[in-house]
């Protein structure tokens, strides 16, 4: 490897890629997005792949005493034991009916413990810039940061946090 | 999420928790220590040597301690106190009493920083504190020092006096001053025990004298024993000190004594030359103070991480799980006739993998046990103090300090105890003319005792001072509206009050005892062990509290009861019995229902109620668990019991932090989470249903 490889317009790969970061630190391209898709009640909502540590399929979940109704329970992920949030009835739909093809979203939460959320499906990862996004419109409360565009329909982008914080004290 | 976070509070606070009662000891230690170098001052006596190496090593662990913690200000002033102590030892100093009266100084300061430690305002006020001290001490070390004397006038090979550290220098022209024979000793060790051997041979020595050096000696010695050369001085001459060590006469030789410098002669450098620096060319770098220890770090022990233990227990149990999923798996093969013969293998090597997986465990839960000699010469230090603070006369009697628990356990059982203890001394113990005219020994006796029983261990406190008057404890607690007037309570249920919150037998708050932890806190520390306590008391003879303890937090014994199609597991150790009844045999009563246990009315609740469970079709005969905590009793309703399982109960991670009733869950080898209920908040939540009836 002696003298620089180089390209067809006759420039180094390595000059190449210096005037690619630095056009890249002049103007920072939009904020790629990476979102799990999931079904609530026949909607489509998102939210961040970087909160989810793993999706299971639907197990026995163990009903626990004395806990706000959006809570449905505890399960055992390989002796780790979680609790599991019904994701419809923290937004306020009416529960979840187990089906083939619901889902348990284990996200990451706070201080690195874990939590369950059901959905009725999991869809897909969706790609998408930041500024394809659209403001919710008023009245979303602050639970949607986001509409994503797809195909002729809009995706719910949630804030978990907010969404679980809201649900366990709207059903207390 | 919330649970989380308050566990991650608890891990911090704990960290925090372990450094300050460290710290705390080490400066305990440092106290008693002080105390005796001022008396032994005051006395005119020559200070101890060990004593001052003693608190030069524990500043050297407060340093690294403190500066591990990041407490910057009170590492720099263990390390200028490092600089005053090493200073002493060496007998540089014109004025032991200052620099000591400096020492004690700075050791009040780090116990007070300690106290406010996590308080902001008071960190602020000992940074101040701490900053001014350190500077007076830096203008204290660079005062002039006694200057180092010239080597002494000895017969000592000069090899040998090259190898001596400063300290050792010190000491030996100390001694020589002191106008005290000058002796080298040869002996020779087992290597398996040598290190047991050379102390004894050292305490020996400290009889008449002081051991100054011991220097490993490359001569002799066949690779199963080991030379050593020790250089000692002692008012006895040589053929008496080897009389004293029972060694041979040859073995001790007399280098010199002062105005007497002739000596015997030089010994020639032959036999006995001592492997100096070429040989062993860490002796010469080593840090003073390090002598001591060099031999013992040879140990073979290792420091590990409380944490890091539990993950492999955490891994253990899922094993454990796994190995259960096998096994069902190889029932399932044996039950089909098609594969009878494979499910049949698959079995035995199930039950192998069994076998070494249980003997794993308890590699594991043996390594958590420490015993509870640790927090037993903690205790023995409070008496100490205490008898010295309130010069009364109480002896301590240690037994069973061998007794192991687990780390953890022990950890948590400090601070009940010396608690307990200092009850004991404060407000059992009577004074010496009230405990003569009772005709007891005017010396009064707490004891400690612990043992084994079956997988508890039982740590009992007793003494022999007045005793509790039940009826007493009972009129406090109708006074400060603790209980029903009208519940008719047992002369032992009146005692149990003494856990009640908010009662204190004494109106007075004494220094000795603290203020406002009461034995309510005792209690409570234990039952979040999982442990009970217990308390007997004779008037006039003393009182006995006893603690019972789960040797681990690890794994616990559960037994698995279910109602409708719900299981649920309880901690065997709070389980007293169980039993079969029928709706028919329950009372109801003001407070609920009531099962006549044996002439006993024991308060019943159902479990399904409790928890407002479906119960589809509850049998005809139920199952009662008798719970205990302490004396309370109370049965929980059932519909079945499924049998005895160890489990390994895990926090349950949520946003939902506060499950009351709720102690954690664990998996049983199906996969399934079950729930372990918290026997204390159980009964205690049935306890004040009691009370509001």
């Amino acid at each position: 490897m002696s003298a620089p490889t180089e390209t067809p317009t006759g420039a180094s790969w390595e000059e190449l890629a210096r005037s690619g970061a630095a056009q890249e630190a002049e103007a920072p391209a939009a904020r790629r997005l990476e979102l799990v898709t999931f079904e609530l009640d026949g909607d489509p909502f998102a939210a961040p792949v970087a909160q989810v540590r793993e999706i299971v399929r639907l197990r026995p979940i163990t009903p626990v005493p004395r806990v706000p109704d959006a809570v449905r329970g505890v399960i055992s992920l390989r002796g780790e034991i979680a609790q599991v949030l019904d994701l419809r009835r923290c937004l306020g739909l009416k529960p979840a009916v187990a089906s083939r093809s619901s889902r348990i979203i284990v996200i990451h939460g706070e201080e690195g413990g874990v939590c369950g959320l059901l959905v009725d499906a999991v869809r897909d990862v969706l790609r998408i810039d930041e500024d394809e996004t659209l403001a919710p419109p008023p009245g979303e409360g602050d639970l949607v940061v986001a509409l994503c565009p797809r195909g002729d329909s809009f995706v719910s982008l949630l804030d978990l946090e907010r969404v679980i914080e809201l649900g366990l004290a709207r059903t207390s | 999420m919330a649970a989380r976070r308050t566990r991650k509070g608890r891990t911090r606070s704990r960290a925090e928790r372990e450094f300050v009662s460290e710290a705390e000891e080490i400066v305990e230690r440092m106290r008693d220590d002080l105390l005796s170098l001022s008396e032994q001052q005051a006395a005119g006596a020559d200070p101890d040597p060990d004593l001052v190496n003693q608190l030069f090593r524990a500043a050297h662990s407060l340093k690294g301690l403190s500066g591990m913690f990041g407490l910057d200000g009170m590492s720099e002033l263990a390390h200028r106190l490092e600089d005053v102590l090493d200073r002493l030892r060496l007998g540089r100093v014109a004025d032991p009493t200052g620099a000591s009266a400096l020492v004690e100084e700075a050791v009040a300061l780090v116990a007070s920083s300690l106290a406010g430690l996590g308080d902001d305002a008071s960190t602020a006020a000992t940074v101040g504190a701490i900053s001014d001290l350190t500077g007076r001490i830096d203008a204290w070390l660079v005062l002039p020092t006694e200057a180092a004397g010239d080597a002494p006038d000895l017969a000592i090979d000069p090899t040998l006096l090259r190898a001596l550290t400063e300290y050792e220098e010190h000491r030996l022209r100390h001694n020589v001053a002191r106008g005290r024979y000058v002796h080298q000793i040869e002996t020779c060790h087992d290597l398996q025990s040598f290190d047991a051997a050379l102390s004894e041979l050292g305490e020996a020595i400290k009889v008449d004298g002081e051991l100054i050096s011991t220097l490993p000696s490359a001569a002799g010695g066949d690779g199963s024993e080991i030379r050593f050369l020790l250089l000692a001085a002692s008012d006895l001459d040589a053929p008496d000190l080897a009389a004293h060590l029972g060694l041979p006469e040859s073995a001790v030789r007399c280098t010199g004594r002062s105005g007497d410098a002739a000596g015997e002669p030089a010994p020639a450098a032959g036999a006995a030359a001592p492997a100096v620096p070429a040989a062993e060319p860490a002796a010469a770098g080593r840090a003073p103070g390090d002598e001591v220890e060099t031999l013992k770090s040879i140990g073979e022990t290792v420091r590990v991480d409380i944490r890091k233990l539990d993950e492999l227990m955490n891994l253990v149990g899922e094993l454990m799980i796994q190995r259960r999923t096998l096994g069902a798996l190889a029932q399932r093969l044996l039950a089909d006739d098609q594969t009878t013969r494979v499910g049949a293998e698959l079995d035995k090597v199930h039950k192998g993998l069994e076998r070494k997986l249980q003997e794993l465990q308890a590699g594991v839960l043996e390594v958590r046990m420490v015993p509870l000699r640790q927090i037993f010469e903690k205790l023995s230090r409070v008496v100490r103090r205490l008898r010295r603070d309130l010069d009364r006369a109480v002896k301590l009697e240690i037994r069973g300090a061998d007794t192991e628990l687990d780390k953890l356990i022990v950890e948590e059982l400090v601070d009940p105890l010396v608690h307990v203890v200092r009850n004991a001394f404060d407000h059992a113990i009577e004074p010496p003319a009230e405990r003569e005219a009772a005709g007891k020994p005017v010396e009064g006796t707490i004891r400690i005792e612990a043992y084994q029983r079956g997988n508890d261990v039982i740590v009992a406190v007793s003494d022999d001072g007045r005793g509790i008057d039940s009826e007493r404890v009972h009129r406090k607690a109708l006074e400060r509206e603790l209980v029903d007037p009208e519940q008719n309570l047992s002369p032992k249920e009146k005692l149990d009050l003494v856990f009640t919150p908010g009662l204190s037998t004494r109106d007075e708050v004494t220094e000795t005892s603290g203020r406002g932890v009461g034995m309510d806190v005792v209690r409570a520390n234990v039952t979040a062990l999982g442990g009970l306590v217990g308390i007997e008391s004779t008037p006039g003879q003393g009182t006995c509290l006893t603690m019972t303890l789960p040797i681990t937090l690890a794994i616990v014994q559960a037994l698995v009861v279910s109602v409708g199609a719900q299981r649920f597991a309880v901690p065997l150790s709070a389980v007293h019995e169980t039993l079969f009844v029928a709706e028919e045999d329950l009372q109801r009563s003001r407070g609920g229902e009531l099962l006549n246990l044996r002439g006993q009315a024991l308060p019943v609740r159902r479990l399904a109620r409790e928890f407002a469970l479906p119960q589809t079709d509850p049998p005809d005969k139920m199952s009662l668990v008798v719970l205990g905590l302490g004396e309370l009793r109370v049965g929980l309703l059932v519909d079945r019991l499924e049998g005895q399982q160890d489990a390994v109960i895990k926090p349950i991670q949520g946003p939902v932090a506060d499950l009351r009733g709720i102690a954690g869950a664990t998996e049983l080898g199906d996969g399934e989470a079950v729930l372990v209920l918290d026997v204390a908040a159980l009964v205690e939540d049935a306890g004040r249903l009691r009370e509001a009836a």
